[in-house]
C-alpha cells in the first residue's frame, strides 16, 4: 500500500480510473439527458449540449457519460470472470497434481489459439449483447492468469508452514483459502489490470466493426457511428463527436497501463518486468 | 527435444482441428446464425461434418454472398495487400522497436529514454482505428499530404514499375504507419528491459570501463544477449498486428482480407466471415510456429531437454 | 543469432517485396490509362460484380456497371422511352405480338455485326438462364426472324407494357459469343463483356471494386464524350469528392447532411431526384395479433412518420404513400389513408381489442396475461439500425415491446417468406409500375391478386388505372404492410469533369434510381437546345462552337449541332 503511495504514475492510473468509475456510477446523476431522448440530429457544441449532438439527436456528452458506463461494465465483468476462472483453474492445477497433466495442455491450447480472430467470430454468431460479450472475453481470456497462478501455487506448496499445516490434518479447501490464496492476491491483481487493459481495447475494436450491442453503446460503438457518418471527415463534427470517444478509450487504457506498472513494481521488483503496456 | 517437438506438433494439429471444427459448428449453434432457419430435411450433421471437412481439403470454403463469388477466389485476391502492410509494418516495427529500445536502455533516464517511453506508452493505449481516423483527417484531408483510400492508382499510367511501385508506398504509408505506432510499444519496451539487465551485468560494465565505442557494445554484448526473450515475444507481437489490420483496414477502405471482416459483418455474410477467420488464425498459428522453432534454435537451454 | 535475425528480416523484406512485384506485374499487363489532356471521370463504388448480364450483383449498381457495354431494344431518358437498338417497334392489337425494327450497322465491339439473330438469341438463352435483374422473360413464347433487321417477339399472355417493363431491360447478347456458354453466371472471360454500348471494360480489379472503361468510338449511337470511366472503392464519398478521388456522388435518404455540405461549394453542382424506393414496416397477416386488422391499424396510428422523416432521416425523405407507389409514378392514387399519428387513437383501439397492460409493468397484454413482445427483424440496407431504434421507441409508447434484430436481405427474405415473424422492416426500389413484387410474402388476398392479373392484361389504359388505384387502396387499408418513406436522392458533382448527370424517367430499366444512365457519355445534340423548341437556332449554334473551340466537343459532333440548325 504504502509503497503503491510512492508511484506516481500508478496514482495518475488510479485516479484516472476512479474518475471513469464515479463517473459510470453515478452517470444518471452527472449526464445532462437521457442518452436515448432526441433532439434536433448533429448540432453543434451549444449551451444545453456541450459536446453538440448525434446523427439521431441525442445528447454526446450524455451517451459518453453513459458510454463510461457501458465499457467498464463490460471490461471489468469479462476481466474479473476470466481472471476468477484463471485463480480457480491455477490453484487447483498448482495444489492438486493429479488434474495437472489434462488441465495444463487445455490452458496451453487456450494460451495458443489466435484470441481476437475467435473472439470476433464467435461475437458475430452470437445475438449483440453486452452479456454476450463479457461471456466470449471471459472464455478466452483465463488462459494466462492460470498459469502464472499455477506457477506461484507450485512454490508456495512446497514452503515449510504448509506442508505443516497439512501435517496437523488441515482440509486442502482450508489450506487453498487460508495459506495459498492470500500470497496469490497480489499477483491477482495484476493480472486483473492487465485482462482490463486488453479487454478495454479489444472491445472498442469489436464495436467498432459493428459486433456491439446497438441499445448500450460504448465508446467503440459511439466511434462506430461517427465513422459511419457521410461528413464526419469534411465537417467539423468529428472534434466533438469521434475525438472525446477515442480520447476516453485512450484515457482508460492508460490508467490500467499505469496502475500495471505500479502493482509490477511492487509485485515484481526486479528489472525484468513483464514487456506489456 | 524430439519429445518435446513432437507435443507441440501435436498440440498445434489439436489447435488446427479445433479451429475448423469451430467454423463448422458455430453456424450451426448459435441464434443469430444463417442456418437458423433450416428445417429437418438436412443430412445428418456428422456427414454435413465430414462434407464440410473435405471440401475445406479441396479449398471449397463456400459462396460469398455479398461478393458474389468463391470465398477461396475473394480472399486469395485481397490477400496480398494484408501481407503487403503487415510484412511491410512488421519488419518497420520490430527493427525499429529493438533499436530504439536499445537506445532508450542505453540511455536510461536522459531525455532521449524519457521521451521515447512515454511516447510509444501513450501510442500503444491509441486504438488503431482511431489514430488511422486521425491520421486521415490530418495527414490525408488538411494537409493532403497522402491518399486517404484504397491501395493503388489503377488509372493513372506510371509507364515504369519504379512508378507504381512509389504510388503503392504512397498509398500503404498511413496504413503501415498506424499499424507500426499502434505495435511499436510492445517490442521497445521489451527490448529496452531486456537491455536494461543485461546492460547491469558485470561484463558490460567492463566493457564499458575499458571505453569500448558504445554502439559496439550493444550490438556486439548486450543486444546479443537480449534478443532472446525478445523473439520469444516476437509472436505475440505478430498475432496482435495481423489483427489490427482488421481495424487498419477498415478505416482505410485498405483492400486486404482485414477490410473482407468487415464488410462481411456489415453484409451479414457469414461464409466470407468464416473464411476470412481461417486466414486470420492459421496466419497467426504460423508466425506462432515459426517463433516456437527460432527459438528453439537459438537457445541452447532448449535443445539440452 | 545474428543471422538467423538477419535472415527472418530478410525474409520479411522478402514477403513485402513479394507481394509489391506480384501487384506491380499485374499492373504491368494493364493498358490504356490516362494519359495527357484525356477525360477522365470517377465515380466511387464498391464491387458490384463481373459486369455481364448474368454475373453482376442482382442489386441496381451491379446492373448499371453492366449496361454501359449491354444495350437494350428500348431505353429511356429523362422524359420517356427512347428507342435504342430498336428504331421503332409496333404491337398487335391484344399486345401479344411486338415486333421490333432494327438499327442497322450497329457492331459489337469485337467488330461483328449486330442482327435480329442476337436478339432471337437473347430472348431464347435467358429463358433458361435467368440474367440477374429482369423478370417476366418466361412469359416470351417464340421469337421470330422476320429479316436480318426485325424481329417479332410473341408473348403467352398479352403485355401492353411490355416495352416498359421488358425490353428495356433485357440487355441483349451476342450470339457468337454466348451460344456455348453452359454457365453464364461463372463466364468469366474478356469476350464476356463484348456488347454494343458506349463504354468498353478495360479492367475489373474486384478486391478494390474498381471497374475501368474506355470509350467505345465505334459505337453506334456516336463517338462518347469521355475517354475513360472508372468506378473505386473509397470509405467515405464526401470526403473523396471533395479531395478530387471522385467526381461524382450520390447521397440518398439520411445522407442528406451531405449534400447540404456541398450546396455551399461552388466548385460543385446538385440535382435532386426520387428513389423510386420505399421502406416498409411488414406485417405478418396469418399470425397472431398482427393477422388482427385493427391491430395493424393500432400500430400504425402508434407510429409518427413525421416524426421519423424528420428526426431519423433529416428531411432527406418524403413521407409514403400508404398504397406503395411513388406518388412521382403515373400510377399513384393520392388521398388514400395516412394513418396521422396519434397516440390516443392507437391506445384506445388497443384497449378496445382488449390488449391492456394487466401487470402494470407498461406492457400490453394478450388477453391471456403475457407481454406483447415481438422481434422486430430489420433489413441492413441502408444502415436502418437507426430507423428500426425509432419504430422501438415509437412502439415502446403504445404499450407493444420490441426487439431489434438486424439481418441482411439473404436472412430476412427466408423470414418472411416462411411466416416466422410478427413485424418487419425491410425495403425495395422500383415502386414505379405495379408490380406483383409489392404484394407480400405471407399476404394473401383473392381481390388483389385478381385486379394485379387484370390490369397486367389489360389493354385499355384508363382501365388498368383503375385497377392499380384499386389495388392501392386495398394495401392502404388492410395494411399488410405500412409504408414508412420514400428517400430522396441527389448526385452531387463537378462539372468540370462532366456536367450532363441526369435522373432518369421512372428509373433506369427496372427502375433504378441512379443518375448513371449511359446517355451521359453520349453526345446529344438536343442538349444545345436553350429554349426547348426543337430547332436549333444560331445563337445556340454559337455555343456549340464554343465548345468546339473549349475542346469540349469534337468537330464532328460540332457538324451534327449545325446540321440541325433549321432542319
Amino acid at each position: 500500500m504504502k509503497q503503491y503511495k510512492n508511484n506516481k504514475l500508478g496514482l495518475v492510473g488510479l485516479g484516472l480510473l476512479i474518475f471513469f468509475l464515479l463517473i459510470a456510477v453515478f452517470a444518471p446523476y452527472i449526464a445532462p439527458y437521457d442518452p436515448h431522448q432526441r433532439f434536433d440530429s448533429t448540432e453543434h457544441p451549444n449551451s444545453e449540449h456541450l459536446l453538440g449532438t448525434n446523427h439521431v439527436g441525442q445528447d454526446i456528452l450524455s451517451e459518453l457519460i453513459y458510454g463510461t458506463r457501458v465499457s467498464l461494465f463490460i471490461t471489468l465483468f469479462a476481466s474479473i470472470a476470466a481472471v476468477g476462472i484463471g485463480i480457480f483453474i491455477g490453484l487447483v492445477v498448482g495444489y492438486f497434481k493429479r488434474f495437472d497433466f489434462y488441465l495444463m495442455r487445455l490452458t496451453d491450447l487456450f494460451l495458443t489459439i489466435p484470441k481476437l480472430p475467435v473472439i470476433i467470430i464467435i461475437a458475430a454468431f452470437m445475438l449483440p449483447s453486452v452479456w454476450n460479450l463479457v461471456f466470449v472475453f471471459a472464455i478466452f481470456e483465463w488462459a494466462i492468469t492460470a498459469r502464472i497462478i499455477r506457477a506461484e501455487v507450485l512454490t508456495l506448496r512446497h514452503r515449510n508452514y504448509v506442508e505443516a499445516t497439512r501435517l496437523f490434518g488441515a482440509k486442502d479447501s482450508h489450506i487453498l483459502a487460508w495459506h495459498i490464496f492470500p500470497y496469490v492476491v497480489p499477483l491477482v491483481f495484476v493480472q486483473l489490470v492487465l485482462v482490463s487493459r486488453y479487454i478495454i481495447l479489444a472491445e472498442s475494436g469489436l464495436s467498432f466493426i459493428g459486433l456491439g450491442d446497438p441499445t448500450a453503446k460504448s465508446w467503440g460503438m459511439m466511434l462506430h457511428d461517427a465513422f459511419a457518418y457521410p461528413t464526419i471527415f469534411i465537417s467539423d463534427l468529428w472534434m466533438w463527436w469521434m475525438l472525446p470517444a477515442g480520447l476516453c478509450i485512450v484515457l482508460t487504457i492508460l490508467a490500467f497501463t499505469f496502475i500495471g506498472y505500479a502493482l509490477e513494481e511492487i509485485v515484481n521488483p526486479s528489472l525484468k518486468k513483464s514487456p506489456w503496456i | 527435444m524430439q519429445t518435446n517437438v513432437i507435443t507441440k506438433i501435436v498440440g498445434y494439429i489439436i489447435i488446427i482441428f479445433i479451429i475448423i471444427s469451430l467454423n463448422f459448428f458455430l453456424p450451426r449453434m448459435m441464434p443469430a446464425g444463417p442456418l437458423s432457419g433450416l428445417t429437418s430435411s438436412t443430412p445428418p450433421v456428422l456427414e454435413q461434418y465430414i462434407t464440410y471437412m473435405v471440401d475445406l481439403m479441396h479449398g471449397d470454403l463456400g459462396w460469398s454472398s455479398s461478393k458474389n463469388a468463391p470465398v477461396w477466389d475473394v480472399l486469395i485476391r485481397s490477400m496480398k495487400w494484408t501481407l503487403l502492410l503487415v510484412g511491410s509494418s512488421t519488419a518497420i516495427y520490430i527493427s525499429l522497436g529493438i533499436l530504439l529500445g536499445a537506445v532508450s536502455a542505453w540511455k536510461k533516464g536522459k531525455k532521449t529514454d524519457v521521451g521515447l517511453l512515454v511516447l510509444f506508452i501513450v501510442l500503444a493505449a491509441f486504438p488503431p482505428f482511431f489514430l488511422g481516423m486521425l491520421f486521415i483527417i490530418y495527414f490525408g484531408w488538411r494537409l493532403d499530404l497522402f491518399p486517404r483510400f484504397g491501395a493503388q492508382t489503377l488509372y493513372i499510367d506510371y509507364s515504369t514499375a519504379f512508378g507504381t511501385i512509389l504510388d503503392i508506398l504512397h498509398h500503404l504509408f498511413l496504413p503501415a504507419l498506424t499499424l507500426t505506432l499502434t505495435s511499436i510499444g510492445v517490442i521497445y519496451l521489451l527490448t529496452r528491459n531486456s537491455m536494461l539487465s543485461v546492460l547491469d551485468q558485470e561484463y558490460i560494465q567492463t566493457a564499458r570501463a575499458k571505453g569500448l565505442g558504445e554502439w559496439y557494445i550493444i550490438r556486439r554484448h548486450a543486444l546479443k544477449n537480449a534478443m532472446l526473450p525478445i523473439i520469444t515475444l516476437v509472436a505475440l507481437i505478430a498475432g496482435l498486428a495481423i489483427t489490427g489490420t482488421i481495424f487498419v483496414e477498415t478505416v482505410f477502405a485498405y483492400p486486404g482480407v482485414g477490410l473482407l471482416v468487415s464488410d462481411a459483418i456489415a453484409a451479414h455474410d457469414y461464409p466470407l466471415l468464416q473464411g476470412a477467420f481461417l486466414f486470420f488464425a492459421f496466419a497467426i498459428l504460423a508466425v506462432n510456429f515459426t517463433a516456437d522453432r527460432v527459438y528453439e534454435l537459438l537457445d541452447p537451454r532448449v535443445k539440452e531437454d | 543469432m545474428k543471422k538467423i535475425m538477419a535472415l527472418l528480416m530478410m525474409a520479411l523484406l522478402l514477403c513485402c517485396a513479394f507481394s509489391g512485384m506480384v501487384v506491380a506485374n499485374e499492373e504491368g499487363e494493364m493498358v490504356a490509362v490516362a494519359e495527357e489532356g484525356e477525360k477522365v471521370v470517377k465515380i466511387s463504388g464498391d464491387d458490384w460484380g463481373y459486369p455481364t448480364p448474368f454475373a453482376h450483383y442482382p442489386r441496381g449498381p451491379g446492373y448499371i456497371r453492366m449496361s454501359f457495354m449491354f444495350d437494350t431494344l428500348t431505353w429511356k431518358d429523362e422524359d420517356r422511352v427512347i428507342p435504342w437498338l430498336a428504331d421503332s417497334w409496333s404491337a398487335s392489337y391484344d399486345a401479344k405480338i411486338w415486333t421490333f425494327y432494327l438499327h442497322r450497322g450497329v457492331k459489337w465491339s469485337d467488330g461483328e455485326p449486330f442482327t435480329a439473330d442476337d436478339v432471337k438469341f437473347t430472348f431464347d438463352y435467358v429463358k433458361e438462364h435467368p440474367q440477374q435483374l429482369n423478370y417476366d422473360e418466361q412469359n416470351v413464347d417464340h421469337v421470330e426472324i422476320m429479316d436480318p433487321y426485325t424481329v417479332s417477339i410473341h408473348l403467352k399472355e398479352s403485355r401492353p407494357a411490355f416495352i416498359e417493363d421488358v425490353t428495356g431491360s433485357i440487355p441483349i447478347i451476342p450470339e457468337h459469343i454466348w451460344k456455348d456458354v453452359d454457365e453464364p453466371g461463372k463466364y468469366r472471360d474478356d469476350d464476356a463483356v463484348i456488347g454494343t454500348g458506349p463504354l468498353k471494360l478495360v479492367e475489373y480489379v474486384p478486391e478494390q471494386g474498381y471497374y475501368e472503361y474506355e470509350a467505345n468510338t465505334e459505337c453506334f449511337k456516336g463517338h462518347p464524350i469521355i475517354d475513360l470511366f472508372i468506378s473505386r472503392e473509397v470509405s467515405n464519398d464526401a470526403i473523396a469528392l471533395k479531395a478530387g478521388d471522385i467526381d461524382v456522388a450520390s447521397f440518398w435518404g439520411k445522407e442528406i447532411v451531405a449534400k447540404e455540405e456541398f450546396e455551399n461549394d461552388p466548385d460543385f453542382e446538385i440535382i435532386t431526384g426520387p428513389s423510386w424506393w420505399v421502406r416498409k414496416l411488414y406485417f405478418n397477416c396469418e399470425k397472431y395479433p398482427t393477422n388482427i386488422k385493427e391491430f395493424r391499424h393500432a400500430l400504425a396510428y402508434g407510429i409518427d412518420r413525421e416524426g421519423f422523416v424528420k428526426n431519423v432521416m433529416h428531411d432527406g425523405a418524403i413521407v409514403a404513400n400508404t398504397g406503395i407507389i411513388h406518388p412521382d409514378s403515373k400510377w399513384y392514387k393520392d388521398d388514400l389513408p395516412g394513418y396521422e399519428y396519434n397516440n390516443v387513437t392507437a391506445n384506445k383501439m388497443l384497449d378496445e381489442l382488449n390488449f391492456t397492460d394487466t401487470d402494470g409493468n407498461g406492457v400490453r397484454n394478450y388477453p391471456g396475461g403475457e407481454d406483447i413482445e415481438f422481434v422486430l427483424f430489420a433489413n441492413t440496407i441502408m444502415n436502418a439500425k437507426d430507423e428500426a431504434e425509432y419504430i422501438h421507441e415509437n412502439l415502446e409508447k403504445i404499450g407493444i415491446k420490441t426487439e431489434v434484430r438486424m439481418m441482411s436481405s439473404k436472412e430476412i427474405d427466408p423470414i418472411l417468406n416462411t411466416g416466422e415473424f410478427n413485424i418487419a422492416i425491410s425495403g425495395h426500389g422500383a415502386i414505379v409500375q405495379p408490380r406483383k413484387l409489392y404484394t407480400f410474402y405471407s399476404y394473401k388476398n383473392d381481390e388483389y391478386n385478381e385486379l394485379y392479373e387484370k390490369q397486367l392484361k389489360t389493354t385499355k389504359e384508363d382501365v388498368r388505372k383503375e385497377c392499380v388505384g384499386d389495388m392501392q387502396t386495398i394495401i392502404a387499408d388492410d395494411l399488410p404492410v405500412y409504408a414508412l418513406y420514400h428517400p430522396l436522392m441527389w448526385e452531387v458533382y463537378n462539372p468540370d469533369k462532366l456536367d450532363t448527370w441526369f435522373y432518369t424517367k421512372d428509373g433506369i430499366a427496372v427502375g433504378i434510381p441512379i443518375a448513371q444512365n449511359k446517355l451521359i457519355f453520349l453526345f446529344d445534340p438536343w442538349r444545345y437546345d436553350a429554349n426547348e423548341d426543337g430547332i436549333i437556332d444560331e445563337s445556340e449554334v454559337d455555343d456549340a462552337t464554343q465548345d468546339y473551340d473549349d475542346g469540349k466537343i469534337t468537330s464532328e459532333q460540332l457538324d451534327m449541332v449545325s446540321n440541325l440548325y433549321y432542319p
